[in-house]
């Protein structure tokens, strides 16, 4: 929410203070909007398609950048761990954040940092040293704090599930251009969103935010649904598979 | 070859699972053991989250204690008065252990726990098998024999029952604190428990060897339905695909496992299981001492 409301207030300024010469927008489009996970599913590519309007169609592209980021599902997440105590080693301190995308990938014309102030990468969460994570409790000495937050982006990054790139933009045209993102067979399920913003000069100058779904499809939605809300019916069920099965082997195999 | 779970929202390849559960089969055919306190272990190591290898594993257990528990009650091997005993008991553990497992998940402790006790219970079950059927093999006779009718500490505690089956007049204490154990295993570390149960039926309540199994099966095959059942209300966490792929795997691997131990002694078997049963405590205990990889660990949602 926060940054929509951020995009929505930057419109306004760019509305107000830009010059109608600088006025270039920006349309993207998801080549799928919903991803199905199926029994066979192992993971898939989107593409989002964007296009820069201009009125002037020789602007330059010469301090002109494209960020492609996309996100989702924001859920707390608990990072531990491990001391050796007593010649074994156990889970011992451990922080919880109140926020963190279960999968995040940003792509963007150059690196970052090149892109735009520290402070502007920060508002609109692009990059993974920006991700705004907060510890939930207040007494977390935060250079602790964000040690833990290193060590579970390091691991969402070992997993396929974070990424950050400069080469996930292919531009087709002056103005036309493409992002290619994989999302692997571990994404997890939920509502997720890509944002597109157009930089020029270091500030953004036209953002544009689609939803994107990744949902259960087919028997595997039909069964994570019956396990939790009719938990009790999908508990029999799976014992009377479980006693059907080893009635029938043993009634197929004493024949034998 | 690969199939997503939904439970535990991975995909898996299911041949590979499917020859796990043939492989477990097998050996608990061969052994006439459940398989449990491998199938638990294998799960964690292949990477399927510890609730839902031990919430599946109850089902899996269900389906494999079934004929077992068939078998006996057919040749009248099974005494069912301390049967029920023994479920009454292990009803109260295995809701015990379901609370006390989602209690250490939120904690953070559960791997621990589950490696821990499989390291204590399979090294001392492990080490105790492999003296005897050492000292069986070197000496040539069976194990010595305890006389019926001695009489222990069982004897004097109150509310006795006479069980006809078994031939005893005993207090229902033992049977039932006995389930207790039994369904808390169940729920929390997703075995049957009969590497418990046999050995405290025969030398602590002095039961007749031949009615042990079936009587023990009996109570696993009610727990552990119990156990899915609760696993599926309190945790969500019964993965039915999983169970389905380990159980089709365990069928026939059971077969040719049980075809493989006719051919064996009886104290090769037990050797053999001695080492098997040390090798899995020594795996885990590795798994606990040794310096992981990496020392941080990442959970989504709310301890």
């Amino acid at each position: 929410m926060r940054r929509a409301h951020a995009i929505l207030a930057l419109f306004g300024a760019a509305a107000l203070a830009l010059s109608p010469a600088r006025a270039e927008d920006l349309v993207s489009v998801l080549s799928k909007d919903l991803i199905e996970i199926r029994s066979n599913f192992t993971g898939t590519d989107i593409v989002l398609f964007g296009a820069i309007e201009s009125p002037d169609p020789f602007a330059s592209a010469e301090g002109r950048d494209i960020v492609v980021a996309i996100r989702g599902p924001d859920a707390p997440a608990t990072v531990r761990r491990k001391a050796r105590i007593a010649g074994v080693w156990i889970n011992r301190d451990s922080v919880t954040f109140d926020r963190l995308p279960g999968f995040y990938f940003v792509a963007a014309t150059r690196p970052l940092g090149d892109i735009a102030s520290p402070l502007i990468l920060q508002r609109f969460e692009l990059g993974l040293a920006n991700l705004a994570a907060r510890p939930l409790a207040d007494t977390e000495d935060s250079a602790a704090a964000a040690e833990f937050l290193g060590a579970a982006i390091r691991q969402k990054r070992e997993e396929g599930l974070y990424e950050e790139t400069t080469s996930g933009i292919e531009f087709s045209s002056h103005s036309v251009f493409r992002a290619r993102v994989p999302l692997p067979a571990t994404v997890p399920p939920g509502s997720y969103t890509a944002d597109v913003y157009l930089f020029r000069d270091g500030t953004v100058i036209s953002a544009q935010s689609t939803p994107l779904y990744v949902d259960k499809s087919g028997m595997e939605r039909r069964l994570y649904n019956l396990a939790h809300r009719e938990p009790l019916f999908y508990g029999i069920g799976a014992v009377l598979m479980a006693l059907l099965l080893g009635w029938m082997s043993s009634i197929l195999f004493r024949q034998s | 070859m690969e199939i997503y779970l939904p439970i535990a929202e991975i995909s898996v390849n299911w041949a590979m699972i499917l020859g796990v559960g043939a492989a477990v089969g097998f050996l608990s055919g061969m052994f006439g053991v459940g398989g449990g306190f491998l199938m638990t272990p294998i799960l964690i190591f292949y990477g399927i989250p510890p609730g839902i290898a031990v919430a599946t594993q109850a089902s899996h257990i269900t389906a494999s204690s079934l004929s077992g528990a068939l078998a006996h009650w057919r040749r009248d091997h099974v005494d069912t008065k301390m049967g029920w005993m023994l479920v009454g008991g292990g009803l109260v553990g295995a809701g015990l252990g379901v609370y006390a497992f989602a209690a250490l998940r939120e904690i953070g402790q559960i791997e621990l726990v589950i490696a821990a006790s499989y390291v204590i219970m399979l090294g001392s079950i492990g080490a105790m098998m492999l003296n005897e059927s050492l000292n069986t093999l070197r000496s040539g006779a069976p194990g010595g024999r305890r006389k019926p009718g001695q009489h222990n500490w069982i004897h004097g505690l109150p509310l006795k029952m006479r069980f006809r089956r078994s031939k005893l007049y005993i207090s229902v204490v033992p049977p039932l604190v006995l389930g207790v154990v039994g369904g808390l295993l169940a729920a929390v570390l997703g075995v049957g428990g009969a590497f418990v149960l046999v050995p405290a039926m025969i030398y602590l309540l002095r039961m007749p060897t031949n009615i042990v199994v079936g009587t023990s099966q009996f109570q696993i095959l009610f727990v552990t339905a119990a156990t899915t059942v609760l696993h599926a209300l309190g945790n969500q966490s019964v993965d039915i695909i999983l169970a389905l792929l380990l159980i089709l795997g365990g069928v026939v691997g059971v077969q040719f496992g049980v075809r493989a131990g006719a051919r064996l002694r009886g104290e090769q078997i037990r050797l053999l299981l001695a080492l098997l049963v040390l090798a899995v405590a020594l795996r885990l205990l590795y798994g606990l001492i040794a310096t992981p990889a990496d020392l941080y660990s990442l959970v989504t949602g709310l301890p």
